[in-house]
């Protein structure tokens, strides 16, 4: 990913961030956060004023990478920063370069080549080694929301997962007939109508702890039409990232297993396509959950809560963990109320929460809580059914994201439960973040990897 | 406003009574003594009704005893709201002329939050209903508490009581319809609460002109009523040279069609409550007056008409507020924060006050939020938030802290201007905040957001639905539990 160097190779292009207090250039380059110098044919200097934080840093590394250009081999200065920051630099920097270009015909043959100037490499090692998994993580699961739909089906996706086995983590694939012993019945409503049938993966990391596990949730609609609810067809071709919190939590595994996490973890990603077709589900639908619930269906686009439902219950049941937290992109309502900059956080559990939180503020992926609300629950109540799965569409000014989580809510039996709401989050608006405008962010990755490494890691807590 | 007295316990002569009853708890006090009046009659009638005094449970008897008419036992389950049980009482008895109710088991504090309860729920606003047939109104005139003690739990409804009445002026105004409540006429009602000790101030356009309100005049220029600001002041601390104020602020916008940016047809009726920020912050300062509060405190509200008059103003233009800052008007339809703009910097420069809460009917967005159990509260201060948050619980009107940050602050950069007045749908709440907060100057300053509260689709205990006079309350109880003495 990135070389810890003392010098840089030759033919490097020298990134060196700039803080405040630095003699002015007689450019008026004075370090402000944007501001660029091209100084040498192989030097640049980038604005770093302010940074003070780990995320802050990060963001300079990401500002680096975004100086470079097309260069094909770049140098971080890091020298003479603190050691937090200066993985950080290289931190954002790794996010930053990443791009999916494999299916461009036309893309260098070679990657980029990154090199973290530092004073002392070795002494790094160690700190450069943990960053290193939470990127493979956050990496990882990028590669899988960036990919188009027609190549990431329900099949392909449980196949890509099935690979992980090679990090030491368990992979189990419940199919169609598997679902129906169970009777997933949200789960398989909502994949009725692909010609590719749903999933559940469930993965697996042991750990070290005799105790019961953490487990991480994940949405994982490979592409969300809307079914019969269709979809308009403007903005369309996003809901191909419409299983990014599945993505999130298969990431989360990967760095908890790369970095030999002593806590042990499940994820359990409900996958299916939402299409349009003959055998679709359709609106006014009453389903049997896993639960034993039954369900009327009002809004066949409201489909990431009836496959989460289904997931949550059998890791409540199956696994019975010590908290449980679930991703997904989930509503449209949940960007109206946060907009891009903060992702919802709700929960049955104010501790839980709080490290959530917490955790999401350390690594920057910024979250905000929202209410559960008495009259959310009394908006489901359903005529026909024990509930209904949201307000009938075209309701206006229906808080839908908390009416998705107070569903959810009663899916997770007792166990301690947070649920995020990273529609919005999963894909970059601006380019000055830690991913290119219009590409996925990986949000979750490392939240979930730094959960479990403040809060579940503790051994004296088990 | 329901009469309310209250009298030693007795059992009434006459009219209704109602008998609360704890869950598993012998019939004592009055029940116990109309139990024996009946030689055990309710008794009997309870265990045929197989009553446990659970939370909802309910028991009627005609005439059960004397010259009572009716009977109502209701359940209170383990542990009694007292304003709860008050206001959820009434529609059980508002038939009845005269109702007594047993407080047998509350405190004289609670008797009095029950009276309070009943007051509140009891409102109605019916004055434009000329053809209603009599049997059709209600017709409790009186309703007596029995309490132990009554002469504490009278002293103790006292300032409840100016908060009620508060409540019910915001109520009125809310609840009037645009083509009466213009902002002349909004303004000419804030007057007639000078007879309670308020100061009351009133601006018109040329004063405004002057000032500079450049962002609340051009939404004001499409309409035929011209725009008022009223300033009510209420100087409660005693002392010689006034404290700094505390300063509340409301959006009084009569009636909102959108502008240019006109809305859709469906549900626009609603938008005569687009001032229930203004409707608020008056009722609470004819509150804070009526039980003569000891705090210097100063409410301002800014009232217009957003009409897509042939002088209004359009998407694309740029307004220069009384702070000086430009704003481009993307969007007509977002009219009260211009108005809040001037509104709040003018409440600094005249008043310099010691903190500001602002009220107003903002967005949608804020629905989509958090629906209609909260409302929004966005502060640059901690202290302010954890003050309102708690205020909040204590009165039933809740409020959910949302962020604020730089990021959303990008959202509403304009090319042309130093801000716009919108930042799109993402946070749509949010970005409104942050325009509003760029002009309070840094100083301590929260904005609660009431578009999803200010009306109620349904009765609740002490709510009728309707106008819910949200704030009025909490801002009473903030100012009670911090800001007095």
């Amino acid at each position: 990913m990135l070389k810890l160097r003392r010098e840089p190779s030759k033919g490097a292009l020298r990134l060196r961030p700039i803080l405040e207090g630095s003699p002015p250039h007689p450019s008026g380059f004075r370090g402000r956060p944007g501001e660029v110098l091209d100084l040498a044919y192989d030097e640049r200097w980038v604005g770093a004023d302010g940074a003070s934080t780990a995320p802050e840093w990060e963001r300079v590394g990401a500002a680096c990478i975004a100086a470079a250009g097309e260069a094909p081999r770049v140098a971080l200065d890091a020298r003479g920063l603190p050691a937090q920051f200066a993985v950080a630099l290289g931190f954002g920097a790794v996010l930053r370069a990443w791009r999916f270009d494999r299916l461009k015909s036309q893309r260098p043959r070679q990657p980029r080549r990154l090199e973290l100037l530092v004073d002392e490499p070795d002494l790094l090692e160690a700190a450069w080694a943990r960053a290193e998994a939470s990127l493979a993580g956050v990496l990882y699961a990028r590669e899988l929301v960036a990919e188009p739909a027609n190549r990431l089906t329900p099949r392909e996706f449980a196949k890509r997962l099935r690979r992980l086995r090679a990090e030491g983590i368990e992979v189990e694939v419940l199919g169609r007939s598997a679902l129906k012993r169970l009777g997933a019945g949200g789960l398989l409503a909502v994949g009725a109508g692909s010609v590719v049938p749903p999933r559940i993966v469930i993965l697996r990391w042991k750990g070290r702890f005799p105790a019961p596990p953490v487990a991480f949730i994940g949405k994982g609609i490979c592409f969300d039409t809307g079914g019969i609810s269709i979809k308009p067809a403007e903005g369309m071709e996003t809901m191909r990232a419409d299983m990014a919190g599945a993505a999130a939590c298969a990431g989360a595994m990967l760095a908890m297993a790369r970095r030999k996490s002593p806590c042990p973890a499940v994820a359990i990603l409900a996958i299916a396509e939402n299409a349009t077709s003959a055998s679709s589900y359709r609106p006014g639908d009453v389903l049997r959950m896993m639960s034993g619930r039954t369900v009327e269906v009002v809004d066949t686009d409201a489909e990431g809560r009836l496959v989460l439902a289904d997931a949550l219950h059998l890791g409540a049941t199956r696994f019975r963990p010590q908290a449980m937290l679930d991703l997904a992109t989930l509503t449209g309502s949940v960007v109206t109320a946060l907009g891009h900059h903060r992702a919802g956080l709700f929960g049955n559990d104010a501790a839980l929460s709080a490290a959530v939180a917490a955790a999401g503020e350390a690594v920057g992926e910024r979250l905000w809580p929202l209410p559960i609300g008495g009259q959310h629950r009394e908006d489901l109540k359903s005529d026909i059914a024990d509930l209904r799965q949201c307000m009938p569409a075209g309701t206006r000014f229906t808080p839908d994201a908390s009416h998705a989580a107070a569903f959810l809510r009663e899916f997770v039996g007792g166990v301690p439960w947070v649920h995020l709401d990273i529609a919005g989050v999963e894909t970059a608006e601006e380019d000055d973040s830690l991913a290119a405008k219009g590409s996925p962010t990986g949000f979750g990755v490392r939240l979930l990897d730094a959960l479990v490494e403040r809060h579940f890691e503790d051994p004296h807590r088990v | 406003m329901l009469d309310i007295v209250f009298a030693k316990p007795a059992l009434p002569k006459s009219g209704a009574l109602v008998l609360p009853i704890v869950e598993g708890a012998a019939l004592a006090g009055l029940a116990g003594a109309l139990d024996a009046e009946m030689n055990g009659g309710l008794t009997r009638a309870l265990e045929a009704a197989s009553f446990k005094g659970k939370k909802g449970q309910s028991v009627t008897l005609w005439a059960p005893a004397g010259g009572i008419t009716k009977l109502v036992v209701l359940g209170l389950g383990s542990a009694a709201d007292a304003e709860k049980l008050g206001g959820s009482m009434i529609p059980a008895i508002s038939g009845e002329t005269t109702c007594t109710v047993a407080t047998d088991g509350l405190s004289a504090g609670q008797a009095a939050s029950l009276a309070m309860g009943a007051a509140l729920r009891f409102y109605r606003f019916d004055r434009y209903r000329t053809m209603e047939k009599a049997e059709d109104k209600p017709k409790l005139t009186k309703l007596t508490v029995a309490s132990v003690d009554a002469a504490a739990a009278k002293a103790a409804f006292a300032p409840m009581k100016a908060v009620a009445e508060g409540v019910f002026i915001a109520r009125d105004l809310v609840s009037e319809p645009a083509n009466v409540l213009n902002p002349v006429e909004f303004a000419e009602r804030c007057r007639e609460l000078e007879k309670l000790g308020l100061g009351i101030e009133i601006l018109g356009p040329k004063d405004m002109k002057k000032l500079g309100f450049g962002a609340l005049l051009g939404v004001a220029q499409g309409s035929i009523n011209e725009p008022r600001m009223v300033v009510m002041r209420w100087n409660g601390s005693g002392k010689k040279k006034a404290d700094k104020p505390v300063c509340f602020i409301g959006k009084g916008v009569t009636f909102d069609t959108g502008g240019i940016s006109i809305k859709p047809a469906g549900g626009m009726e609603d938008m005569k409550w687009d001032m229930a920020g203004a409707g608020t912050v008056t009722g609470l300062m004819a509150a804070l007056a009526g039980r003569k509060a000891k705090v210097d405190a100063v409410g301002i509200i800014g009232l217009v008409e957003n009409m897509p008059g042939d002088n209004a103003q359009r998407p694309g233009d740029v307004v220069t507020s009384a702070s000086g800052q430009t704003i481009e008007v993307i969007n007509t339809d977002a009219e009260g924060r211009l108005v809040l703009a001037d509104v709040i910097h003018y409440a600094i420069e005249k008043f310099d006050p010691r903190f500001m809460v602002d009220l107003a009917t903002l967005t949608g967005a804020i629905i989509i939020a958090l629906g209609h159990e909260h409302s929004g509260l966005f502060t640059n201060d901690d202290e302010l938030a954890a003050r309102i948050t708690a205020a909040g619980l204590a009165t039933g009107e809740a409020a959910w802290r949302m962020p604020l940050g730089e990021a959303y602050d990008k959202q509403i950069k304009s090319d042309i201007a130093d801000m716009k007045n919108v930042g799109g749908r993402p946070g749509g709440s949010i970005t409104a905040a942050q325009f509003i907060q760029r002009f309070v100057q840094g100083r301590p300053w929260a904005h609660l957001d009431i578009a999803g509260v200010a009306w109620s689709s349904k009765d609740s205990a002490t709510i009728p639905k309707g106008a819910t006079a949200y704030g009025v309350r909490l801002l009473d109880r903030m100012v009670a539990d911090h800001y007095e003495g």
